[in-house]
Formats: structure tokens, C-alpha cells, sequence
């Protein structure tokens, strides 16, 4: 029944493996890195299924940038050398099956640090945690509380980061004054919702009403496309919808003769729904996540290796599939590398403590503070400039990048105020 | 004497079992005990010959009913487990009102709406259902010792036993049930239903009391797999997971007991195990999705039939 279970039960491996998982949730020392032996890290994320589109491109980018670092001797710990290979478990954003995948993973598989999408999945995954010591990471910080020390979220601030669009927004077309706002009903639009009316507020953009919210079942957007355009706003705001919902959404909106501004967090497969609409239609959407083969990602205090080469290799690799989280697994790898050879071990609480050492640290899109006690109970989240990306003749252009830290010292309270009306902050979490 | 030592050497396999296994497949194998009981209790119900869409959502009733009494008031699991069960079965119970004035297809579409109210009114109360985001930090099944073995619940080898021993007797009840003469009805209301209406049988109360036991365990159910987890969302218990339980049943067949637990079993082994072993990640639904076309129209009474020709051949002989 269990061919493969039956010969793990058994083997020294499983025996030793587990011994080893046992003596490290213990608090003993655990054994080091043999020489030359290749460290594994886990890729726990959506593979298939609807959210498949936050995590499946993310192990491409994975697999590209693992075979550089290998090409080029792999990770330096200490005096040895050592090889990374990623090990995947399609979590199917369920929490059940994240927490199987996540005890395969460590207990089986051995790897030293686990990167995830998070959101509803974390809260399965959380127990496995806190009894095994492991490092883990999100995308997602709103998965951020004071219990949950060995999460960080070194990448993308989801939902903060949204602010900057909005930001832009408004000194770049202040002729732009109302808007409208839809979003699904689940734990990636709520927090999100929350930060586009913070955003819109600081920046005296006007609600016309209230943030549409529709189930995340929803196949038909006709009928909220025409509700949202009833009050005839200058800006359509598509929060963080998946792009299964963005691409219906927007066409939509091309049929029913929208010619207003659109902003949204992502905008994954933007050539398709420019072929679904058309390029004028398409022309200046505001969104959060660069091609990298834009010439912005080349400056010095871009921290992402060789972003541009990275693109070209992902493009010929898989073609047509570069999305938003193409490039953020393989940014965190590059943070985690970088600690893991400043402390000279792999282990999670050494990596941990050099990652978050001084309080700074190496954000892709450049130098950023380690933050959050006020909106996430902890200083797990790497927060610091962000890009806003406009499309322009049918080709996704960074226009600038915006400090989030400084948009959260001026506009904070909003922020705060909003995400309590939605029951987002870290203590109002059930 | 036979039977006694059958079921002592199920027991004695039943506790080797996850010894024998990895960790992953232990989890597996929890899952799997629990989605027994789901496809088990869904049996009951199809005895009348309704198929409801909504059972995964009256499982998700007990699963937040158990999650809040131990949570919010601090009630000892295993009661807040039947607390689970007993509030999915008072919801069908309400429900059949309005459900039971349809059959068959309208029946299947009338449950499928009434879940979806139900998953919506979770959405939308977050206070206390937690909303999108549901109920996270559920408490455990507290830690005991019975000499022998010391009972760890964070262990998936520990809840196994726990869940196993709750399982087992539930489907030891739907068995007696179904052969009781209140069983023996239910197959009458699906079968020979004018008939047994034209002997006294009201149908609409033994599609009803069918219903409502059918919900009662599906709740315990839930209940089990939210103190495992320790979370739960709406998500968790929408109608692709009950896509899974109907998939379970209809390759399994519904002719007998075990037909949808082998279901069950053997598509869960399939889709959670060999599929992953053998490194198909990205390609599982694909292939999934291809072996239940091919047992739909090379095995269309499903794999209960397999057995059937089996234990008839041993018969003949």
C-alpha cells in the first residue's frame, strides 16, 4: 500500500533523519554540514489550483537561480562549498496539506529553510513551526504575529507596498480625484482593501463607494464590472485579485467602454490581456511588479543580481509564464544565502540571527530596515523602497521607486485606522 | 469466534500501520482516517437516493461549532468534538426543511445553495467566525499518558489512534444503522418509494432523519480535522473539496459499505502518494483527472465491483 513508506519506515536514514529532527526541536546542537553535502531547501507553495500562479513561477526562478549559484561553486559555508537543490510540495493553498507538506520537508527531506506563499496555509504550517525551530518565509507579512519569530517576510510586503502606486498616482495625474475598488473576499484581498483606501485617503483621492467585494468563486464579473463603473469613476482599482480575476475583470471593463485609470497590485500575463483588449486600452495601468529586464533594475542599489540576465533566462526557459513572484523566491534565496555565509551555517537560528543583524537588510530593489511591531507585533517584514510599474506601449516600465517607510511615517495612522476597520492587525486576528 | 479475530488483527494492523510509514504519509494517513468518515456518513445520505452538494460545508459546521466551543469557552475537546457533531446535524435538521420539498436534481442544486449561504455567513460574521481568513490557533486534543504510550496530538501517529478509535466507532453505528430496519427503510425511500409510502412510510422524515445522522458524523468529522490542523477557513470547505467526497463515492461505488472508504483509500493513496513520489507535482490534477475518466467508463460500478467479483468467485468455489 505504501511501497515507499515502508521501506523509509525501516531504513537507517528515516531513523537517523528523525532522530535529528527530534534532537533539534529539542534545543540540541545538530550536527553540521558534512563537507561538499548539498543543502536543501524547501518550496512550499501553490503548484496547481487557482493561487498556482503565486507559487509554480517562483520555483522556475528558483531552479535559474540555483543553477547560477551552483555554476559558480554554490554557497560558501565556512571552508566548504556546498551545492543548493530545491525540494517542492504543491501545498494546494490548504492548511492540511500544507503542514503534511512542511513535516515531509523537514522531518523527511531535511532541508534548512522553508519558503511559502503563507496567507491561509501559514496557520497549518505554524505548529510545525514552533516545534521544529525551522526558518520560514512569506510573501505574505499579514501571516506576521509576536509568536511566530522564525517567520519573516524578507520580500514582498504585502499589502504596504501598494501604497506607492497610489502615491504615484497622485502626483503624476492629480487631475484623477475618485475612485472605485473591487476585491475578493478572502485573506489576500481583505488586508489589501484595507491599504488601497489608507492609500487613496493620503492622497485625497475620493471613494465613491464602498470596496466591492465578491466571492472568490465568482466566474461572471459583467455584473460587478457594471456596478463599479455606475458611478462613472476616474480610477478602477482592482486591489489584489488574482489574475484569474484581474484578466475577466479588465476585459470586461474594454467591453462595457471604460477609458478611465486603472491600478492593481499585479498585472501576471499582461501581453494576454492586452491581446483580450487592446494596447490603448492597456496604456498607463499602474501596478507593482517589473519586468526585470527593465534598465531601472541595472542601478547600483539594486541588490538582485544580474536581474536583467535573469529575465532573459526565464523568458527563454518559459516563455509567456513571468509573473509577479517570478522573481521573489529567488530574492529571498539571495538574503538567505548572503546570511548563511556571514554566519557560516545553514542552521535556522544561525541564518536568523545573521539576516536580521543591525536591523538592515539587502532588499531586492535595494537597502531597506527590518519592520513591523506596529502593524505586525513583530520586526519580521524587510521593508524599504518599492517599485510602481506602468504599462507604456504595451511593455511594463518602472516610472520610480517609492520608500514605503516613508509613506508609513507620514500616512500611518490611515493605514492603521483602515486595517483595524477591517480586522487585519496582527491582535485583532482570530 | 472468526469475526472477533479478523477485527483483532485489523486492530493489531491498524496500530503498526503508521509505524510502518514516513512522516508525510502519517499526516496522510490522518487525513485519510477522517475523510472516511466524511464519505462514509455521505453513504447514509445517498441510501435514500439524495446526493447532496452541501455535505463538506455541514462538515465545516462542525469543524467552526467545536472550533468556538473550545476556543471562546473553553470546553474540553472531545466534547467540543461532539458539540461538532451534534451542531451539524441540529443545522441539517433546519435545513432539511426547506431542502426536502425538492428531490433528486433540484435536491442536489437546493444543498449546493444552502452550503454556499452557510459559507458566506462565515465570510461574512467575522465576529466570531473569523471571517475569509477563518479560525486559526483551534486547541489541540490535550496530551495524555496511558502508561504504555504517551499521547503527543501534535504527533501524527498520536492523532491517528485518537482518530482512528473515533472513526472506527462511528462507522461501527452507520453500519448498524444501515442494517437496522431504519436502514432497511432508507433503501425502501430510495428504491420503492411509493410503495413504502403506501405501507406508512413517511418519506420526507427518513430522508430527513437519514440527512441529519448523515450531517451528525460528517460534523464529528470536521470537528476531528480542525483540532489536527488547528485552523479553519471557509475555503477549507468549499465545493471543490466536495467534488473530492463525490469523486470518492462515485469511483468507490455507493452498493455497498466499503465501497466509497476503498474509494476513498485508493484515490487519496493515488493523488496524495504515488503521484508526489514519482515527482508529478505540477501534472497531478491532469493525471487524476485521466484515471477517473478511465474508471468511470471501464469501471462503472465502481471499485466495489472488483471485490464483488472476487468474493463471488470465492463463493462459486
Amino acid at each position: 500500500m505504501f511501497p515507499k513508506g515502508l521501506k523509509n519506515g525501516f531504513s537507517r536514514r528515516t531513523f537517523l533523519k528523525s532522530t535529528a529532527a527530534t534532537a533539534f526541536s529539542a534545543g540540541l546542537p545538530s550536527m553540521a554540514l558534512a563537507a561538499g553535502e548539498t543543502v536543501k531547501i524547501g518550496f512550499l507553495a501553490p503548484l496547481t489550483g487557482a493561487t498556482a500562479a503565486w507559487g509554480a513561477p517562483g520555483l522556475s526562478g528558483c531552479e535559474i537561480w540555483a543553477e547560477k549559484v551552483n555554476a559558480a561553486g554554490g554557497i560558501k559555508i565556512g571552508d566548504s562549498s556546498h551545492n543548493i537543490e530545491f525540494v517542492a510540495y504543491d501545498n494546494e493553498y490548504d492548511p492540511a496539506k500544507a503542514r503534511t507538506g512542511a513535516t515531509k520537508l523537514i522531518r523527511e527531506d531535511g532541508v534548512k529553510f522553508v519558503m511559502m506563499l503563507g496567507g491561509d496555509t501559514w496557520p497549518g504550517v505554524q505548529p510545525v513551526a514552533d516545534r521544529t525551530g525551522m526558518l520560514f518565509s512569506t510573501l505574505l507579512p499579514s501571516d506576521l504575529s509576536p509568536d511566530t519569530e522564525t517567520l519573516l517576510a524578507p520580500t514582498e510586503v504585502h499589502p504596504i507596498y501598494l501604497v506607492t502606486g497610489v502615491q504615484w498616482l497622485a502626483e503624476n495625474k492629480p487631475e484623477l480625484k475618485t475612485a472605485v475598488m473591487c476585491a475578493q473576499d478572502d485573506a489576500l484581498g481583505l488586508p489589501s482593501v484595507a491599504t488601497y483606501l489608507a492609500a487613496f485617503e493620503a492622497a485625497g483621492i475620493e471613494m465613491q463607494d464602498e470596496p466591492l467585494l465578491f466571492d472568490p468563486a465568482t466566474t461572471d464579473f459583467a455584473p460587478i464590472v457594471t456596478r463599479l463603473l455606475s458611478t462613472s469613476p476616474d480610477i478602477v482599482c482592482l486591489d489584489t485579485c488574482y489574475s484569474d480575476y484581474v484578466h475577466p475583470i479588465c476585459e470586461q471593463l474594454f467591453q462595457q467602454g471604460y477609458k478611465g485609470q486603472i491600478i492593481s497590485a499585479t498585472a501576471d500575463f499582461y501581453d494576454q490581456m492586452i491581446a483580450k483588449t487592446s494596447k490603448e486600452f492597456m496604456e498607463g495601468f499602474i501596478f507593482q511588479f517589473p519586468d526585470f529586464d527593465d534598465p531601472a533594475l541595472n542601478a547600483d542599489n539594486i541588490n538582485f543580481k544580474d536581474a536583467n540576465g535573469f529575465y532573459a533566462e526565464y523568458n527563454k526557459r518559459f516563455p509567456g509564464q513571468w509573473g509577479a513572484v517570478s522573481w521573489e523566491y529567488a530574492a529571498i534565496m539571495e538574503l538567505w544565502k548572503d546570511a548563511a555565509e556571514k554566519a557560516g551555517s545553514v542552521e535556522p537560528d544561525s541564518v536568523l540571527a545573521a539576516m536580521k543583524e543591525g536591523g538592515k537588510g539587502k532588499h531586492a530593489f535595494g537597502d531597506a530596515d527590518w519592520w513591523g511591531a506596529e502593524m505586525f507585533g513583530i520586526n519580521n517584514a524587510l521593508v524599504g523602497d518599492w517599485p510602481v510599474v506602468v504599462i507604456e506601449d504595451g511593455k511594463a516600465v518602472i516610472k520610480g521607486f517609492k520608500s514605503i517607510p516613508d509613506w508609513y511615517d507620514q500616512h500611518g495612522d490611515l493605514l492603521i485606522k483602515h486595517m483595524s476597520a477591517y480586522d487585519q492587525m496582527w491582535n485583532q486576528r482570530s | 469466534m472468526r469475526n472477533f479475530l479478523i477485527w483483532a488483527v485489523v486492530a493489531v494492523a491498524l496500530i503498526i500501520l503508521p509505524n510502518l510509514v514516513s512522516f508525510s504519509q502519517q499526516e496522510v494517513l490522518v487525513f485519510l482516517t477522517i475523510n472516511i468518515l466524511v464519505v462514509a456518513s455521505y453513504r447514509l445520505l445517498t441510501l435514500t437516493g439524495e446526493w447532496s452538494l452541501g455535505h463538506v460545508v455541514i462538515m465545516g459546521v462542525g469543524a467552526y461549532a467545536s472550533a468556538l466551543v473550545t476556543k471562546e469557552l473553553g470546553l474540553w475537546v472531545p466534547l467540543g468534538i461532539l458539540v461538532g457533531g451534534a451542531s451539524a446535524a441540529f443545522i441539517a435538521f433546519l435545513l432539511s426543511y426547506p431542502l426536502f420539498r425538492m428531490k433528486g436534481f433540484y435536491f442536489l442544486i437546493g444543498s449546493f445553495a444552502a452550503g454556499e449561504i452557510i459559507r458566506l455567513l462565515w465570510k461574512r460574521f467575522r465576529d466570531p467566525f473569523g471571517g475569509a481568513k477563518g479560525i486559526k490557533g483551534i486547541d489541540p486534543m490535550p496530551d495524555f499518558s496511558i502508561g504504555i504510550y504517551q499521547f503527543d496530538f501534535f504527533e501524527p501517529v498520536s492523532y491517528f489512534y485518537f482518530s482512528a478509535v473515533v472513526v472506527a466507532l462511528c462507522l461501527w453505528i452507520l453500519w448498524r444503522i444501515e442494517k437496522s430496519p431504519v436502514g432497511l427503510t432508507f433503501h425502501a425511500v430510495h428504491w420503492q418509494d411509493k410503495l413504502a409510502q403506501a405501507s406508512g412510510v413517511n418519506l420526507r422524515s427518513y430522508r430527513t432523519l437519514a440527512f441529519v445522522i448523515a450531517s451528525g458524523f460528517a460534523g464529528i468529522a470536521g470537528a476531528l480535522l480542525a483540532h489536527y490542523i488547528g485552523t479553519i477557513n471557509p475555503n477549507s470547505f468549499d465545493v471543490e473539496v466536495m467534488v473530492f467526497v463525490l469523486t470518492w463515492a462515485i469511483v468507490g461505488g455507493t452498493g455497498t459499505f466499503y465501497g466509497p472508504i476503498l474509494g476513498c483509500i485508493v484515490l487519496t493513496i493515488l493523488n496524495e502518494i504515488v503521484l508526489r513520489e514519482l515527482g508529478l507535482e505540477q501534472t497531478r490534477p491532469l493525471i487524476y483527472g485521466l484515471i477517473l475518466i478511465l474508471s468511470i467508463l471501464f469501471m462503472p460500478n465502481g471499485l466495489e465491483s472488483i471485490v464483488q467479483k472476487f468474493t463471488r468467485r470465492k463463493e462459486a468455489k
